[in-house]
């Protein structure tokens, strides 16, 4: 059974269309990027996928469970990072894992967030108020957020946003590592080089659709970014066409 | 089996004492109750002198407490980018259903339950000690005022839980809210009801077990409707009825620095109509407190003077909206004076407030005099200058900071006293000498809508100079 899987999925926002019957299918254990130009539709999809907007007509499958029918046996069952999420502005970060723990009814909460807290390096800052650090140091807590289950499914949105190199590369490390367990990743992002050194399979869409599908590992260095600039421009003639 | 309700309010409970106190400072904050207090005792003093019972005048503690509840109310419903905007860039526990397997729905409720709690400790008790030390000093018994503590919390509930029902209901079908509300006003005349027989200050006059029903009863059905017909994330703005408002704000301010306002108001949850619904609860409770100071004293108040004062100083809670949305430091980016910004600003909320006025207004020529409402139509634009002009040099553009900022809330109240209080006791006093007592108050509305528009002249030069520093 894949782990995710989509038939004709379509969104309208009012006159304008951000899904025009987009249908895919991820694989367990794939590392997927879904590769778009900003406005394709990248974020609708996974606010579909993760049961936190209806779809205007189409079905989706995640983990097995229906995200629009059952979004909470989606949400329990998998690990979320949107763009431009940040951990609650007045708790540290130690006590809004804690508040994840108990929300995910973890037991042993401290040695879940001492271990994510190490792996990703904030360990000097788990009593620091949320408010007061950084962009990047903020993206990482929401990291261990979306991963301090161990779920066998993560949606994260543009995961190497805000961090810096030396964390950027930790990252795609433990990305590598997660789904080299089983575990299956759904990223969205619209930088070909992540997609082409990071995953094990792209989804190029454009204008709402899913328009190629590949193996980036098939390609060499830039050739990814030569198939996705012909994809989105051969897509947008046909649509203007 | 995920976090108990307890645990979850718990958190939140944590979270809200901690934005407060580390928002403003824990001594700013800690001195917000005694603030409350002080002011409130005084206002009972001031209003005893002038021959006004503490029962009257718990009557308006009510209304004024729930009209508070219906602000609070509204925040599940601004939505987190128009709450950003009101609290820089912070994100609340409230939001955490984008991650986490915690229902939305869930989330709002218990952050209503939340907030009742919280502000009963922290708004109401104070609100309550300060009004019982008068009133107990004049023969009012303390178990009346412990009664009152309660009544006051409901009607706090009341008001929020009734924003977030008409505001839910307003966002799927705006016609419905005006069903519903002119239903609910048809039932009540058709009936012969008392209407504040239905609030929890008719659970204060006549307690019993069929008025702690009717009291208990409104703010927990219309919080579950509330809760029910809450829709966080499908509203997008770009339908029908969007564009033929912004058609309509675009030709009554064609200049941007009053069309940016107009526009972020009618887009937020609510558009408009929350402007409209507002005063309308400002009215209605101005015109039963009308009747209940009646009741209470004998006394017939200047029912002009009292509507235009009341929905002058209605005017914050139109501050707060066409303020609220941006960071007020982007104007710097801009080669555009803070003088400009607070004019367009002005501008767009006397169009809100005024024009939201008006309408009842004419309602009250239904049961008032023609002579009574135009004097009202006439101090309540004065009276909004006023609000503007202290509110713009006391808050600049984040007048939410009162709700946290005890020096700045103390002396914002004591301007807006300074200008109500004489307004409150002309309306009091209209009978002593009617012309007189009438052009007393239009002279002394006057010299505040003066002083309205020298204080926002002189909010952009200092706001400037505060956003630079």
């Amino acid at each position: 059974m894949p782990a995710i899987e989509t038939t004709g999925l379509t969104k309208e926002y009012g006159d304008l269309d951000a899904l025009s019957g987009l249908s895919l299918t991820v694989g367990e254990g794939e590392l997927f990027a879904l590769l778009g130009p900003n406005g394709s539709g990248k974020t609708t999809t996974i606010e579909i996928l993760t049961g936190q907007r209806t779809p205007t007509s189409g079905t989706a499958t995640v983990l097995g469970h229906d995200p629009v029918a059952e979004p909470m046996a989606v949400r329990r069952a998998i690990g979320t990072l949107p763009e431009r999420e940040d951990p609650p502005s007045f708790l540290t970060p130690r006590e809004f894992l804690e508040f994840v723990c108990e929300v995910r009814a973890l037991s042993d909460p401290e040695d879940h967030i001492e271990r994510w807290a190490e792996r990703l390096s904030f360990v000097e800052t788990l009593d620091t108020l949320s408010t007061n650090l950084s962009e990047g140091q903020r993206q990482r807590v929401m990291l261990a957020a979306a991963f301090v289950h161990e779920p066998d499914l993560v949606f994260i949105d543009e995961p190497l946003v805000n961090l810096d190199p030396i964390m950027q590369e930790q990252v795609k490390r433990h990305l590598a590592d997660y789904c080299a367990a089983g575990n299956t990743i759904f990223l969205s992002t619209h930088f070909v080089e992540v997609a082409q050194e990071l995953c094990t399979s792209v989804g190029i869409v454009s204008d709402g659709r899913l328009v190629a599908t590949c193996d980036p590992r098939e390609f060499d260095d830039g050739e990814l970014l030569d198939v996705f600039v012909a994809e989105v421009d051969a897509e947008r003639e046909a649509v203007v066409g | 089996m995920t976090a108990s309700n307890r645990t979850l309010l718990s958190w939140m409970v944590r979270e809200e004492w901690r934005l407060h106190s580390e928002l403003f400072g824990g001594r700013r904050f800690a001195g917000f109750p005694l603030a409350i207090g002080a002011l409130t005792a005084l206002g009972t003093a001031l209003l005893a002198a002038t021959g006004t019972r503490p029962a009257a005048v718990l009557a308006g503690l009510h209304a004024l407490v729930a009209l508070f509840g219906l602000q609070v109310g509204t925040i599940g419903l601004v939505g987190r980018d128009a709450l950003r905007d009101v609290l820089g860039d912070v994100t609340l526990l409230l939001f955490s259903a984008r991650t986490l397997p915690l229902s939305t729905k869930r989330l709002l409720g218990l952050f209503l339950v939340k907030e009742v709690l919280y502000y009963s400790g922290l708004f109401v008790t104070p609100v309550l000690a300060g009004f019982g030390v008068v009133a107990v000093g004049r023969g009012m018994a303390p178990a009346a005022v412990a009664l009152a503590w309660l009544t006051v919390t409901l009607a706090f509930a009341l008001g929020a839980t009734a924003s977030l029902a008409l505001a839910a209901l307003a966002a799927r079908n705006a016609l419905a809210v005006g069903v519903a509300l002119a239903a609910g006003v048809v039932a009540v005349v058709a009936t012969g009801t008392d209407p504040v027989a239905l609030t929890p200050y008719g659970l204060f006059t006549h307690p019993s077990v069929a008025a702690l029903v009717a009291a208990v009863l409104p703010p927990v059905a219309l919080g579950g409707l509330g809760i029910a017909l809450f829709e966080p994330t499908e509203d997008d703005g770009t339908d029908g009825r969007h564009r033929r408002l912004d058609r309509l704000l675009v030709a009554v301010a064609p200049d941007g620095l009053t069309r940016r306002p107009l526009l972020a108001v009618a887009r937020s949850a609510g558009s408009v109509w929350k402007v409209l619904f507002s005063m309308g609860v400002l009215f209605g409770v101005t015109a039963l407190v009308l009747r209940q100071v009646t009741a209470a004293t004998g006394i017939e108040p200047g029912v002009g003077i009292a509507f235009g004062t009341l929905l002058g100083l209605g005017g914050f809670t139109t501050y707060s909206w066409v303020t609220q949305f941006g960071d007020p430091r982007e104007y710097l980016r801009y080669p555009v004076s803070y003088d400009a910004v607070f004019r367009g600003a002005l501008r767009a909320y006397l169009l809100l407030s005024v024009g939201a006025s008006l309408p009842y207004l004419a309602v009250a020529l239904l049961w008032y005099p023609l002579a009574e409402i135009a004097l009202g139509a006439v101090i309540q634009p004065l009276v909004a200058l006023y609000v503007f002009g202290v509110t713009a040099a006391v808050t600049g553009l984040s007048p939410n900071e009162l709700l946290f900022d005890t020096p700045r809330f103390a002396l914002f109240g004591a301007a807006l006293a300074a200008l109500a209080t004489p307004l409150v006791v002309a309306a009091l006093a209209v009978r002593v000498d009617p012309l007189l007592v009438r052009v007393v108050a239009v002279a002394i509305a006057l010299v505040g809508a003066v002083a309205g528009l020298v204080l926002t002249r002189r909010a952009g030069p200092r706001w400037t100079s505060v956003f630079r520093e």
